[in-house]
């Protein structure tokens, strides 16, 4: 939808010639006052700490050579309404404080720094015209908001966009460990809150984990899990009821205090399930399950002292 | 179509191989505890690993076996049941209580070794 955005932002004429009029004025009071006007403007943005922290990392010959670059576009842009290289250099560089972490707000701090200090000007320059004045200003306004703060926040919302979705295949792909801890014994740590997507991941994950490494018993640690709610607690219980299925018992370790007590308050029935208190001890219980089917298999074999267990 | 139902040793092993129909589901209970009987087979192994879906009258049906066959003396394990197919029928609440499970025909045959180990060493 952005991509479409731009095209016709480049494609539609900007500035009817009437505005473009009123810019070449404005280039005029602009270009005779331009130190000024970029140190008002450098000053403001050094009163900004988010700001003052980015231009820290820039050398003085860079600023320099930006600054440089960054005139004569705008000379070109404002005398002969080629704005095409402004736009797209107000782009690269939107993208690139976007990554660099710079908050948007802080945008605003430069671009108002630096219509006030061109005002100043501006009034003092055509103070005996003020329909002028006012066609430039109007001008000058969508130069620097329509155009300058739009772009460079279309380039910020694309940068957290693409940010966001990083993020998020990241956390995907880190959720859900399943981890083969030895024979017959998986290990399953879950960090984090625990929402309906990840919850159906996890469960998917540990189903296939357990035919995959042909699993006996599982170990589901909650330790890193913040908040357990009804519907986390339930979605466990079909797990471990699926994983009964499949013929691997699961050992739940690691709830929290808060987390037994709002499970009892909130009156979860969780009796069904095989808990302990840490993963140490969970992982002990789940290879005392591995040990009982094994040596019951021994026994089996030889035939000796054994029992018939038809619940396992 | 007819479940087949495999003789080996001492256990019977019936495969199903495809979505069933409700007769056929019934008439393989029937068959099933009809063969535990003339052969004394002390175990069954139901393998379900060719169902993409169990609904509750499968789920029922094979709760069902499990009792009949306990009844005539044979221990019975569902074996082979699917990832999401088991995540699906706990959702419905199919929870098959009373019904051993094991993820394979491998690890089913195990299973029926250690639940009829006893009989073994008593000399049955």
């Amino acid at each position: 939808m952005s991509q479409t955005k731009q095209i016709d932002l480049v494609a539609s004429q900007l500035f009817t010639s009437e505005e473009q009029e009123a810019l070449r004025d404005l280039w005029v009071v602009y270009e005779s006052n331009f130190d000024e006007i970029q140190a008002a403007t450098m000053a403001a943005a050094e009163a900004d700490p988010d700001l003052k922290k980015v231009l820290a990392q820039l050398t003085p010959s860079q600023m320099e050579a930006d600054q440089l670059k960054s005139r004569r576009q705008l000379q070109r842009a404002m005398q002969e309404g080629d704005w095409q290289p402004v736009i797209e250099d107000i782009r690269v560089q939107g993208g690139h404080y976007a990554q660099m972490g710079l908050p948007f707000a802080s945008w605003f701090v430069v671009v108002t720094a630096a219509q006030k200090a061109i005002l100043e000007r501006l009034f003092h320059a055509y103070r005996k015209e003020p329909t002028r004045i006012q066609a430039i200003v109007l001008a000058m306004n969508k130069w620097l908001f329509d155009i300058t703060l739009a772009s460079i926040g279309e380039k910020y919302m694309d940068t957290r966009e693409h940010l966001i979705k990083q993020q998020q295949e990241a956390i995907k792909e880190l959720s859900t460990p399943v981890l083969p801890l030895r024979a017959g014994l998986l290990l399953l740590p879950v960090i984090g809150v625990i929402d309906s997507e990840r919850a159906r991941q996890l469960t998917e994950q540990l189903l296939e984990g357990i035919r995959t490494h042909r699993a006996k018993a599982v170990v589901i640690d909650l330790t890193g899990v913040p908040a357990v709610d009804s519907a986390v607690a339930n979605h466990l219980l079909l797990t471990v009821r699926a994983a009964k299925l499949l013929g691997a018992n699961a050992v739940i370790t690691g709830i929290s205090t808060e987390n037994a007590q709002t499970l009892t308050r909130i009156g979860v029935d969780l009796s069904g399930l095989v808990t302990t208190s840490d993963l140490q001890s969970g992982v002990d219980e789940a290879e005392w399950l591995l040990q009982v089917a094994r040596a019951h298999r021994e026994s089996g074999a030889d035939g000796l002292q054994a029992r018939p267990i038809v619940d396992r | 179509m007819p479940v087949p139902i495999l003789k080996q040793g001492d256990y019977l092993i019936g495969s199903i191989q495809s979505a069933l129909t409700d007769t056929d589901m019934i008439d393989f209970r029937g068959a099933l505890a009809d063969q535990v009987g003339k052969n004394r087979s002390r175990a069954v192994i139901i393998d379900v690993s060719g169902l993409d879906i169990i609904d509750s009258f499968t789920a029922r049906t094979l709760q069902d076996i499990t009792h009949t066959v306990k009844l005539k003396g044979a221990a019975a394990v569902v074996v082979g049941i699917q990832p999401q197919v088991a995540f699906a029928m706990v959702q419905l609440g199919l929870y098959l209580d009373g019904v051993a499970t094991a993820l394979d025909l491998d690890e089913g045959l195990a299973l029926v070794g250690r639940m009829t180990a006893g009989w073994r060493a008593r000399g049955q």
